[in-house]
């Protein structure tokens, strides 16, 4: 695995009125690296991800993708971003939606291969609004990535996805770092956390613990990551 | 800015609609319905119903009676004055005349005094059974040997007699029906983008906002433009609209305001956060310029103030650019006309700023 650094997050806050969603986070995610951001709802997890693809601007600190400083646009180029709900046109086909969002990112080519990569082409021509949920995931996920980007951040990708289809993506998200890109992604689901080669343990919007789940549930003088993950929320607010 | 991004958001708007059959007929069945509507409303309604009950033991009563039935302001019945009352009641009519025994005997004493019952709740149609009244008294004493005459001649400096109340309410309704449909589909669709958490994507994408707002409303410029054809068609062939202007004109015009309510649809669809709360903004938005922009009452014969708000839609000098056009033949010459299309024009460039602005995004 190469060493440079794909996403540097150095110290940011978020205050959201009384509510601070980031409390000073900094944390480094290396090229090809699978991190996942791990904590339960409302921890800060989209917060930390809007704030790496540019939709959100910290109270402070800074937050730099692939070399570049935010706020940049030209960076965005080289990042896919898939939203929590699966965020497409529902009037558009399968293909329509992803051909779109290979547009905006200035890109032509590439729509079959994003297709055939969530096994959709066979079902590009259906209407999104009359697919299942698990094909508009899996559209949203061809979306996020038909512009081949060097950085993928997922929002909770796998929710309301059956365990086959879960077992599929965590497939691809492996074979896509692989081939070097960086993939961020957030969950509650502890045997996802299990399948990242880092984690962030997060809670009330600070870093409560990082590392591979195997030095996170060392950390924590746990089996299991579910365990080490009460166990290190516990501490802290202690 | 990147035509090829533009090109990208205007495609998809367009795609999404051509499946969106209940949109399509929003903008391309309602108007030719409400048009329609408007025209044989106005066209076609019926006058109102009067009785006439003459008593009149001289020969003047039966001479107003029949200067009465031929009134168009009215159509007359005769009734006796007994049942007058019931048939007030009951709705057959809403107002009786009585020319009583002594009509034409007072009148040569120098008094007229016919009697007019009016049921009262309907002012509108009593004004006209009063005024319908008036001309046939005029009608009949002017008929009178040896009387005045009373022949005003009356020349027009634009319309003429022909001119009717769809010719004009119809060159303004073309310009609102476009108006407010558009505007309705913009915010709402708009809104959409959001809803469906697409806006998020497209934020987080190398889009830059002005792209965004632009591809917008070309999309939505298209699909308001092949509305106002048809909106412009079917007033002028269908319902026969008076047009004394250019048709050209017109048609652009129309086509101002159908980009000024895209852009306040967009504008406005950054303060909604549902679909229900873009809808209030109709009553906010569409009805007081329905009411203030002179569609009904001309903006001059409002209470100053009033006319300080009316001065400061955008409907107004679309209305009246409609209405100098087709009424009365205004071409781009005309002074007043080149100020009526520099305000909206200038109105639909500070939405697009306005719209641009408050898509809020920090990387920009």
């Amino acid at each position: 695995m190469s060493e440079e650094v794909a996403v540097d997050v150095d110290a940011i806050s978020k205050r959201f009125g009384d509510i601070k969603a980031l409390d000073g986070v900094s944390l480094r995610v290396r090229r090809g690296e699978i991190y996942g951001l791990l904590g339960p709802n409302g921890a800060g997890k989209t917060t930390l991800i809007r704030s790496i693809v540019g939709l959100l601007a910290p109270d402070s600190g800074t937050v730099t993708v692939l070399g570049q400083k935010l706020p940049n646009l030209d960076v965005l180029r080289k990042v896919g971003y898939m939203t929590q709900q699966a965020a497409l046109y529902p009037g558009l086909s399968v293909e329509e939606n992803v051909r779109f969002f290979a547009a905006i990112n200035g890109v032509e080519s590439g729509v079959k291969e994003a297709l055939d990569f969530v096994d959709l082409y066979a079902r590009r021509g259906s209407v999104v609004a009359t697919v299942s949920g698990g094909m508009r995931q899996r559209c949203s996920l061809a979306c996020a990535l038909v512009h081949r980007p060097q950085l993928l951040l997922l929002d909770e990708p796998t929710v309301g996805v059956d365990p086959q289809l879960r077992v599929q993506f965590w497939e691809r998200f492996r074979r896509m770092a692989a081939e070097g890109i960086t993939i961020i992604v957030s969950s509650h689901v502890m045997d996802e956390a299990e399948r990242c080669q880092r984690l962030g343990l997060i809670q009330y919007g600070r870093l409560l613990a990082e590392g591979s789940p195997a030095d996170v549930r060392a950390q924590a003088g746990t089996q299991n990551l579910e365990e080490a993950f009460l166990r290190l929320a516990g501490e802290k607010e202690s | 800015m990147s035509a090829h991004r533009i090109a990208a958001i205007t495609r998809r708007l367009l795609q999404g609609f051509r499946r969106d059959r209940r949109t399509l007929a929003l903008l391309f069945v309602a108007p030719p319905v409400i048009l329609g509507l408007l025209g044989y409303m106005l066209r076609n309604s019926s006058v109102p119903a009067v009785g006439v009950a003459n008593e009149d033991s001289g020969p003047l009563g039966a001479v107003v009676a029949s200067a009465l039935s031929t009134s168009s302001k009215i159509s007359t019945t005769a009734i006796s004055a007994s049942d007058g009352d019931a048939r007030l009641k009951d709705g057959s009519i809403v107002a009786y005349i009585v020319f009583p025994p002594d009509f034409s005997q007072s009148a040569q004493g120098g008094v007229i005094a016919p009697q007019v019952h009016v049921e009262g709740s309907q002012p509108n149609a009593a004004a006209q059974a009063l005024q319908a009244l008036q001309s046939a008294l005029g009608s009949a004493a002017s008929n009178r040997p040896g009387a005045v005459r009373v022949q005003p001649s009356i020349t027009y400096l634009y319309g003429g007699p022909n001119l009717d109340t769809l010719d004009y309410f119809g060159a303004a309704a073309i310009g609102l029906i476009v108006f407010f449909l558009v505007f309705v589909v913009t915010i709402v669709s708009f809104l959409n983008e959001r809803s469906q958490g697409t806006l998020e994507r497209l934020m987080a994408s190398p889009l830059r906002r002005g792209e965004i707002v632009i591809g917008y409303m070309i999309g939505f410029t298209v699909l308001a433009l092949v509305q106002s054809v048809e909106v412009l068609l079917f007033a002028l062939y269908v319902l026969n609209v008076h047009n004394q202007g250019n048709v050209l004109l017109i048609f652009g015009i129309e086509a101002l305001m159908a980009i000024t309510a895209v852009n306040l649809g967009i504008f406005l669809s950054m303060f909604a956060r549902t679909e229900f709360q873009a809808v209030q903004f109709i009553p906010l938005v569409i009805v007081p310029q329905f009411l203030l922009s002179g569609i009904l009452f001309p903006v001059r014969s409002e209470p100053t103030w009033l006319q300080y708000v009316s001065n400061v839609l955008p409907l107004t000098y679309a209305v009246n650019a409609l209405r100098d056009v087709m009424l009365k033949g205004a071409d781009l010459s005309w002074s007043s006309l080149q100020l009526d299309v520099a305000v909206v024009a200038a109105f639909v460039i500070a939405f697009v700023i306005a719209g641009t602005a408050t898509l809020r995004r920090r990387v920009a």
